[in-house]
């Protein structure tokens, strides 16, 4: 009896002492003791790896510890949600994809709109991309145009989820051809194998995924009117609208002064060199946004995908 | 190649690999705490670290969390993680049986084998069994599914009728949440937490470890503890020499581990119970399966481990991880500014091989580690059962809340385990419940998949052509009439 009374002594008098010790320098916007970064996908995904290339960089420029906590789950709709329903007071951040956020909160029950959010800024954005493997007949889109107009809707091609069939219907509009459409999700990890062992003739994905998969598949066409530095000689397609954004986001009413504190602390970040490069190198375009170009981006984006 | 080996074998790289494998002991060791989380929760801690040395504490971790998840397996009927749900199979029988010790030596020395195969097969045969990997689509993970799910037939005891019912409640379970092809919520009940489905861990901890904590409730006045704690003299010996005289149900556990492992989407889980299946249909004497054969731990063990550095092959080989521990390793290196991919061979080739002996290393070390550590395992048993229960209980509770921070995981927990606990009373074993959980997602997605491309180029070309797909059905179908004759042989004797 004694001995548990002595531990229970010993547990109390070092939780107390680690209380003390965390106590950090507080900002001057706000003071919050660290910042929880909600990351709504899997550990070693692209979110997961976004948040950890600005973690140091928000560390510094916000001067307490960026904690990532995963919750994952409904294509980001678990995650989403639980940043909706965290305090509004500037420590709590979650990565936002556009437009995955709108697309997923027309969902029933899913407990949240996009405009309920207090964007910050968007980091990168990355070019729809349509990629065959790297042993297919068709080396170039006008080859695989030709070679789905022999065989209307013989053809199959892969892409994400549910959304990425009105994308895929958008481009076969746009090409005059008639293919196949096979969902796949579970992350993009499962459509490259897929591709390199031409169970698919073709995929549709971000230029990020091509850049980094180059070695086992091959790009024809990259959706907008910009060139992929990564991604060299592959034509564009301007009618083709297919972009994904990434960005940071906080919960519903988080008051201005926060936002724009916390918008500081993201370009900042997002500014270093070596994140730039990593976008680069990893076939992203990178951006820097005040609040006011977040909102209207967003404003742009839901009003495109309204019903 | 040999390069790499003097760098693995180099002390800071043992250093930091040993501190993986033992942080990969405790892992395992608590249900609720999966290899894919220890990995993440450890990637931080490499920021500081040079590369090698970093992916080999990773590794360490990974390989080590695919013996100790043995360790609850046996002791307690809960798997550490999913990946050693097949090892309690005849594990947890043997504990009772007063063979711990055996069970747990065997789960650690058929780790250690599965992990130097494993690592061979990396450093030695990727290539080669990525050109066979990529033969896998939607239509053969389907039919891999199936084949998997044959197992029922020997786990369902007396009735195989509620075997295929509890898998079926299992799959359907697993099919909750947003559908994979299209933004469709199934049963999600308007709950957000649902959405996502309902998580792996938590379901598998509410199938074994609550209904044994009720067990262990209502029996308290008969039984005080789980199992009469025997110490066992000369066990190690004997057992690393019981297991080294099955050479042949070995090889095989571990090819089938390292190819299951090696296709990305299947993993460790699978591995297990697709080795434990044909370990039990190729053996002479099926009598002991589920009842305390050393040759089911065995099996599960060391094909469970054996993925694990399979599941690195298509990761340095094609870009794509084979599992999920395997993706936060990767997403590790793309931190650092590489690209894991077949491009590394040319950049970094000899970190590639380094990460290869580090895990075929780490084998060795588990192994050690293992036998140290596996006496005063064992010793849990002697904690009487009013005290084990609740510590049992309050793990659970833990484990099933810090997979995704959400207390709503520990309702569905609790909810599934007492569900479990009043079907067990009416005869279901929970082995097919948690089969369907583990190929609920393996089986459905792809089928759906596959029905889409056969929109284009017809059913019969995708789900009966090819001879990967013709191979697993075959074998489903072999599989299945191996039970179905045996069933009949046994009914016509009591006749």
């Amino acid at each position: 009896m004694k001995i548990s009374h002595l531990m229970k002594g010993i547990t109390a008098s070092v939780f107390g002492a680690a209380m003390l010790l965390t106590g950090t320098t507080a900002n001057a916007a706000w003071d919050c003791k660290e910042v929880t970064f909600i990351v709504p996908y899997s550990p070693g995904g692209g979110s997961d790896q976004m948040a950890r290339r600005l973690q140091p960089g928000l560390e510094e420029a916000l001067g307490v510890s960026v904690n990532i906590v995963y919750k994952t789950g409904g294509g980001g709709a678990v995650g989403f949600s639980e940043l909706h329903r965290s305090k509004p007071d500037g420590c709590t951040i979650s990565n936002v994809v556009v437009p995955n956020v709108i697309i997923s909160s027309k969902g029933e029950g899913v407990g949240y709109k996009p405009d309920d959010f207090a964007y910050i800024g968007m980091t990168e954005s990355s070019a729809g991309t349509l990629m065959v493997p790297k042993d297919s007949p068709y080396k170039t889109i006008e080859a695989f145009i030709a070679g789905a107009k022999e065989k209307p809707g013989m053809l199959t091609v892969a892409g994400t989820g549910g959304s990425g069939a009105d994308r895929w219907a958008q481009l076969a509009e746009v090409l005059g051809i008639e293919a196949t459409y096979v969902p796949v999700s579970g992350g993009v990890g499962k459509m490259m194998p897929m591709l390199a062992g031409s169970h698919v003739d073709a995929a549709a994905t971000g230029a990020n995924h091509a850049t980094k998969h180059s070695g086992i598949v091959d790009s024809i066409l990259i959706a907008g009117s910009n060139e992929v530095s990564t991604l060299p000689g592959v034509p564009t397609e301007p009618d083709w609208n297919y972009v994904v954004t990434w960005g940071i986001m906080a919960p519903p009413g988080t008051p201005a002064d926060y936002v724009e504190a916390l918008n500081v602390a993201l370009n900042s970040a997002a500014s270093k060199p070596e994140v730039r490069e990593a976008l680069l190198k990893g076939g992203y375009v990178p951006h820097i946004q005040t609040v006011a170009e977040v909102n209207a981006f967003m404003a742009d984006e839901i009003a495109k995908l309204a019903d | 190649m040999i390069e790499a080996f003097f760098m693995a074998i180099s002390p800071s790289y043992l250093f930091y690999m040993t501190i993986g494998v033992l942080l990969g002991l405790v892992v395992g060791t608590l249900p609720g705490l999966t290899a894919t989380m220890g990995t993440a929760l450890l990637v931080p801690f490499t920021f500081g670290l040079p590369t090698g040395e970093g992916i080999a504490m990773l590794g360490g971790l990974y390989v080590c969390a695919m013996f100790s998840d043995a360790i609850p397996a046996c002791l307690v009927n809960t798997p550490g993680t999913p990946a050693a749900m097949a090892t309690g199979f005849d594990g947890h029988p043997m504990v009772k049986q007063g063979r711990g010790q055996e069970a747990i030596v065997a789960a650690c020395f058929g780790s250690a084998i599965g992990t130097v195969f494993g690592a061979i097969c990396y450093l030695l045969l990727a290539w080669p069994m990525i050109a066979i990997a990529l033969k896998f689509g939607p239509p053969q993970f389907f039919w891999l599914g199936i084949f998997a799910l044959t197992i029922i037939g020997s786990l369902a005891g007396d009735s195989i009728l509620k075997g295929l019912a509890g898998a079926a409640i299992g799959i359907m379970i697993s099919c909750i949440g947003i559908s994979h092809a299209a933004e469709v919520n199934r049963y999600t009940l308007n709950i957000p937490e649902l959405r996502g489905g309902v998580s792996l861990v938590a379901a598998l901890i509410g199938v074994f470890a609550v209904p044994q904590v009720l067990n262990m409730i209502l029996n308290l006045k008969k039984e005080e503890f789980v199992a009469e704690y025997k110490s066992e003299p000369g066990v190690i010996l004997s057992t690393i020499k019981k297991v080294i005289l099955t050479p042949i149900h070995n090889l095989r556990s571990a090819v089938i581990g390292a190819f299951i492992g090696i296709l990305p989407g299947a993993g460790s889980p699978i591995a297990a119970i697709v080795s434990y299946n044909e370990a039990l249909r190729w053996s002479k004497d099926k009598s002991q399966y589920g009842k305390g054969d050393i040759r089911g731990v065995t099996a599960s063990e060391i094909a469970n481990n054996a993925a694990a550095p399979a599941a690195m092959i298509p990761l340095v080989t094609l870009g794509v991880p084979g599992s999920a521990p395997a993706a936060v390793i990767a997403g590790a290196l793309m931190l650092r500014g590489l690209n894991p991919g077949p491009e590394l061979f040319a950049t970094d080739g000899s970190l590639v091989y380094s990460f290869g002996w580090s895990l075929l290393i780490a084998g060795i070390v588990v192994f050690f580690v293992g036998m140290f550590a596996t006496p005063l395992l064992t010793r849990i048993i002697k904690i009487p059962l009013r005290v084990l229960a609740p510590m049992i209980m309050f793990l659970a509770i833990i484990g099933a809340y810090a997979i995704r921070n959400n207390i709503f995981d520990v309702y569905l927990m609790l909810l599934i385990g007492v569900f479990v606990f009043l079907v067990r009373r009416i005869g279901f074993h929970p082995g097919p419940i948690g089969l369907g959980f583990i190929l609920g997602p393996i089986i459905e997605p792809n089928l759906v998949q596959a029905l889409y491309i056969s929109h284009a180029v017809g059913v019969q070309k995708v789900f009966f052509s090819g001879s990967v797909n013709l191979i697993l059905i075959s074998l489903s179908i072999l599989s299945v009439s191996a039970v179905a004759i045996s069933k009949f042989k046994s009914r016509n004797k009591t006749n």
